[in-house]
């Protein structure tokens, strides 16, 4: 019981920490993405507007969304693990 | 007892040899220490990564089953080696029964596995099933004349100088000694690793990248400026005390011809 409780503060504490730690990673790759497309051809726009612009549509996007997999995918993993060795 | 203390003695004096035999291969060759001192590092470190992966990662061998038993296992220096006990049992007792599995290899030689659950706990395959997964290897049991050749998958090592076995996770019938097995959960185990090694290092350089170099870069630049603003103090003092020096010397004398 104690082993269970260890491993669900485990992934209660753990999980959010890293889904965190990816969006900020994933931000930052898409706002240096923006910068790198607005000096290439120097437009259109206000460079701060642009990256701004990029960014607020980053945020609405399925690939934003698809970071959810971060937290997802383990839990997913493990439940489907139990199944796997235990009951089939 | 006595046995016991002279077994104890013995290993510490090992232990101090080797100790003792580092300390001076390293005074003998102290003029390469810092090269030594480094590969030792990165040696020891690929070994402990190497055999930590050994021990954890799943393999599977294929046997033939001769006997599945409980036994009283007294944990001792070993303990580290065996599971807590079963899911919802009682943790942390030095005395528990184990079930154990054993097999004879396609050459001959035997090899014993332990039955324990892992439970929550490390390593994380979840396995709960140790009752089940025992009577699986009763019902697998056959003899040398009719063998029933089993894929067991396990982690964890044998050895006799520890008395530990492996941890046996799953079980399959399979066609016949020599049928070939992709070892699909290590590939996928090591994978993620890989993935994950990796996405750290691009999140460290990408952190480096947009956090802290344009910070060195402010800094050096504040730094910079204030250099500059000292240097131009120091010319305007130098400036104002040229000018006193000046000054100063309109009252002295011209020199006499």
């Amino acid at each position: 019981m104690i082993a269970l409780i260890r491993l669900w503060l485990l992934l209660l504490i753990g999980l959010p920490i890293l889904y965190l730690l990816v969006r900020t990673f994933a931000r930052s790759l898409e706002r240096e993405k923006l910068e790198k497309r607005w000096d290439a051809k120097q437009g259109p726009g206000a460079r701060e507007e642009f990256i701004e612009r990029g960014m607020a549509l980053y945020s609405r996007s399925l690939r934003k969304k698809l970071l959810w997999g971060v937290i997802i995918v383990p839990l997913v993993g493990i439940s489907t693990l139990v199944y796997m060795l235990n009951f089939s | 007892m006595e046995f016991l203390a002279l077994a104890a003695t013995l290993r510490f004096l090992f232990f101090a040899l080797i100790v003792v035999a580092i300390i001076v291969f390293l005074i003998w060759q102290r003029e390469h220490l810092a090269v030594l001192l480094k590969w030792g590092f990165w040696s020891v470190s690929a070994l402990l990564i190497f055999s930590f992966l050994h021990y954890t990662l799943p393999q599977t061998d294929i046997v033939r089953i001769v006997g599945a038993n409980t036994k009283r296992i007294d944990f001792g220096e070993n303990s580290f080696f065996w599971s807590g006990g079963e899911v919802g049992n009682a943790t942390g007792g030095a005395t528990r029964d184990v079930f154990f599995i054993e097999t004879i290899q396609p050459n001959g030689r035997p090899l014993v596995y332990r039955n324990e659950d892992t439970g929550w706990g490390w390593p994380p395959y979840f396995k709960l099933n140790s009752f089940n997964l025992q009577a699986t290897a009763s019902s697998l049991i056959s003899t040398t004349e009719s063998p029933k050749w089993v894929a067991v998958q396990h982690y964890g090592w044998r050895n006799e100088f520890f008395t530990i076995f492996p941890n046996a996770l799953s079980m399959r019938q399979v066609a016949g000694p020599d049928v070939r097995i992709i070892p699909w959960a290590s590939i996928i185990i090591l994978t993620v690793l890989a993935l994950l090694a990796l996405l750290v290092w691009r999140m460290l350089a990408q952190f480096r990248e947009r956090m802290i170099d344009p910070m060195v870069d402010r800094v050096g630049d504040e730094l910079d400026a204030l250099d500059a603003r000292a240097d131009e103090a120091r010319d305007r003092a130098r400036g104002k005390w040229g000018r006193f020096t000046g000054w100063l010397g309109t009252w002295r004398g011209t020199p006499r011809r």
